[in-house]
């Protein structure tokens, strides 16, 4: 992309290692039979969360990151975000970041919507002038006017995330981070925010989001990423990296496989339509692609059958 | 160029403002929090040791015929109080807050602040409870309740210490936290707060010596009852408490960087 506009975000062979839990390395163990709790704890198995991880994000592009649940996606993100330490590589970030990743789980539901606004400006860095000059222009955009002063308890789970959204897209920050948060609003108020964010992106903010809404990325990106199993493996156009997804997961899943041949077969538009309305195709998707390696065996037999016919 | 060392005082400045007023907010949040919907409200936070006072000066003082007295009882119980709702909470401070913590990066070192701030202030209000019970009691100030803000001062600077190791250690190793609350009752029985140091026969002064609170429910007393400066054990107590804040920051620096990844 465009070499001459300045990376604001600059990530080189990143990796996470979790280690797993073993069994019997409570205390219990450990006080009764140390030796056996020593040699579980040694043995525990490394879980490589993400891996050899680059890339580079230009002031102003909108990134996306697609992949089936457990490719480590949200793993990248809390990377970036700052909340976690990789275990290797480097992630450099010009500027202020404010994240969006699952709104509202620092909101206290026993104070009012007003209260956890400015605790939440505050928590990312904000002062407290800075807040309440901003605070009218998120309640109106989150549409809370008559609620803002009723403790959070009382909120639905739309208006939960229309104030985290608000006040997370008005801290005005220069990068901006999303995690798969707008499926959870109307389709109204995820309109609105996606054109917010447009908005925000032609002011010079970067977005990096990660997200299941496969024509949203489609649509709004200019560049995207596949991770699979904690690797990027394709960026570039999203166009070509959301169908590349797609093929993939296609060829391992059954269902889908049918599902494609039976009504919508090599509909490309219609595929996405699929993926973006039905969250039982998606999961389908995901779980195949975890689940069953057999599968996709027996689907390159059977096209390698086909072919020869 | 110039712009530079010019404006790095003045973001230095923003972000330590920025830093107070945080921990402001969740100081009052928890304080407000604490007593929603309870009709005394912070009075609760006196119950406590008044009613340990009165029921120990009864059966120590009447019953068992030692003599002791309640406001001798009530300046050692105030002080304990604080010293152990600050520790024992913020034990729980970390892990309670996950949620934030894996969301939200901001500076950790705010949340067992707060948690010490809320129960500093709580002891704070709760100190003219003590005092004017004293004063009606017949006792009067002297020069040597100057000496009340370095007791107070060192209290705190050990409370904090302990805090931040409690804290950052618990989220690695969470039966910490109910190790805390069985210690914190037999660092109870041996402090100073229901018998006097003097009275502790000399095979067991040991204790006593070892025990950095010690001094401070000493201090507290001798000043407000015995009209006498700290003793020279309170050295003691200094270097420890240097200590330990010392040990609890380091621990919780070098720790927080996963209680992400943890918790």
């Amino acid at each position: 992309m465009s070499s001459e506009r300045p990376v604001v975000l600059d990530v080189r062979g990143v990796a996470k290692k979790y280690r797993m839990v073993a069994p019997g390395t409570e205390l219990k163990t450990t006080l009764l039979r140390p030796f056996a709790a020593w040699r579980s704890r040694r043995q525990r198995a490394n879980l490589w969360a993400v891996s050899d991880v680059s890339f580079q994000v230009p002031r102003g592009e909108f990134f996306s990151i697609i992949g089936a649940n457990g490719s480590g996606k949200s793993t990248l993100l809390r990377l970036l975000a700052g909340l976690s330490k990789p275990t290797r590589g480097s992630i450099r970030v010009e500027g202020t970041i404010s994240t969006l990743l699952e709104l509202g789980s620092g909101f206290h539901p026993q104070v009012s919507g007003r209260e956890n606004a400015v605790m939440n400006g505050l928590l990312v860095g904000m002062t407290r002038a800075e807040i309440e000059a901003l605070l009218p222009r998120i309640i109106e955009f989150a549409g809370l006017q008559e609620f803002i002063d009723q403790p959070m308890r009382t909120y639905s789970s739309g208006m939960y995330v229309r104030l985290g959204f608000a006040i997370a897209a008005f801290l005005e920050p220069e990068l901006l981070l999303v995690d798969e948060v707008l499926a959870v609003g109307d389709l109204r108020f995820q309109e609105k925010c996606y054109e917010h964010i447009a908005g925000l992106q032609q002011q010079g903010v970067t977005i990096v989001m990660v997200s299941h809404d496969l024509a949203a990325v489609q649509r709004f990106s200019d560049r995207a990423a596949l991770m699979e199993r904690g690797h990027i493996v394709a960026i570039g156009d999203p166009k070509k990296v959301v169908s590349l997804h797609v093929e993939r997961l296609a060829s391992s899943s059954p269902e889908i496989r049918a599902a494609l041949e039976e009504h919508i077969a090599a509909d490309q538009e219609g595929m996405d339509r699929l993926l973006a309305e039905d969250p039982e195709a998606r999961a389908a998707f995901a779980a195949a692609l975890e689940l069953n390696p057999e599968f996709r065996r027996r689907m390159d037999e059977e096209a390698a059958r086909q072919h020869g016919k | 160029m110039t712009a530079g060392p010019v404006s790095l005082p003045a973001r230095e400045l923003r972000s330590l403002r920025q830093s107070g007023e945080l921990l402001a907010a969740l100081t009052s949040r928890e304080l407000r929090l604490r007593y929603q919907g309870s009709f005394f409200g912070w009075a609760w936070s006196l119950v406590r040791p008044l009613a340990l006072g009165l029921i120990l000066t009864f059966a120590l003082g009447k019953v068992l015929g030692t003599g002791i007295t309640a406001e001798f009882l009530l300046a050692g119980l105030f002080p304990w109080f604080w010293f152990q709702s600050s520790v024992q909470a913020a034990a729980a401070t970390f892990v309670g807050n996950g949620g934030l913590l894996k969301k939200v990066r901001f500076p950790r070192e705010v949340l067992p602040l707060s948690v010490v701030l809320g129960n500093t202030l709580q002891f704070l209000l709760a100190l003219p409870v003590l005092v004017g019970f004293l004063l009606w009691d017949g006792y009067t100030p002297t020069r040597q309740w100057l000496a009340l803000p370095l007791i107070f001062a060192l209290q705190l600077a050990l409370t904090t210490g302990l805090a931040f190791f409690v804290a950052s250690v618990t989220v690695f190793f969470r039966d910490l936290e109910h190790i805390v609350e069985v210690l914190l009752n037999l660092v109870f029985y041996a402090t100073p707060i229901i018998y006097s140091a003097g009275a502790v026969p000399p095979e067991y002064r040991w204790v006593i010596r070892l025990n950095p609170l010690a001094p401070l429910a000493d201090g507290w007393r001798g000043i407000l009852l015995e009209n006498t400066w700290p003793g020279r054990d309170i050295w003691f107590s200094v270097a420890l408490t240097a200590l330990v804040v010392v040990v609890g920051w380091f621990t919780f620096r070098r720790l927080e960087d996963s209680f992400a990844d943890v918790i």
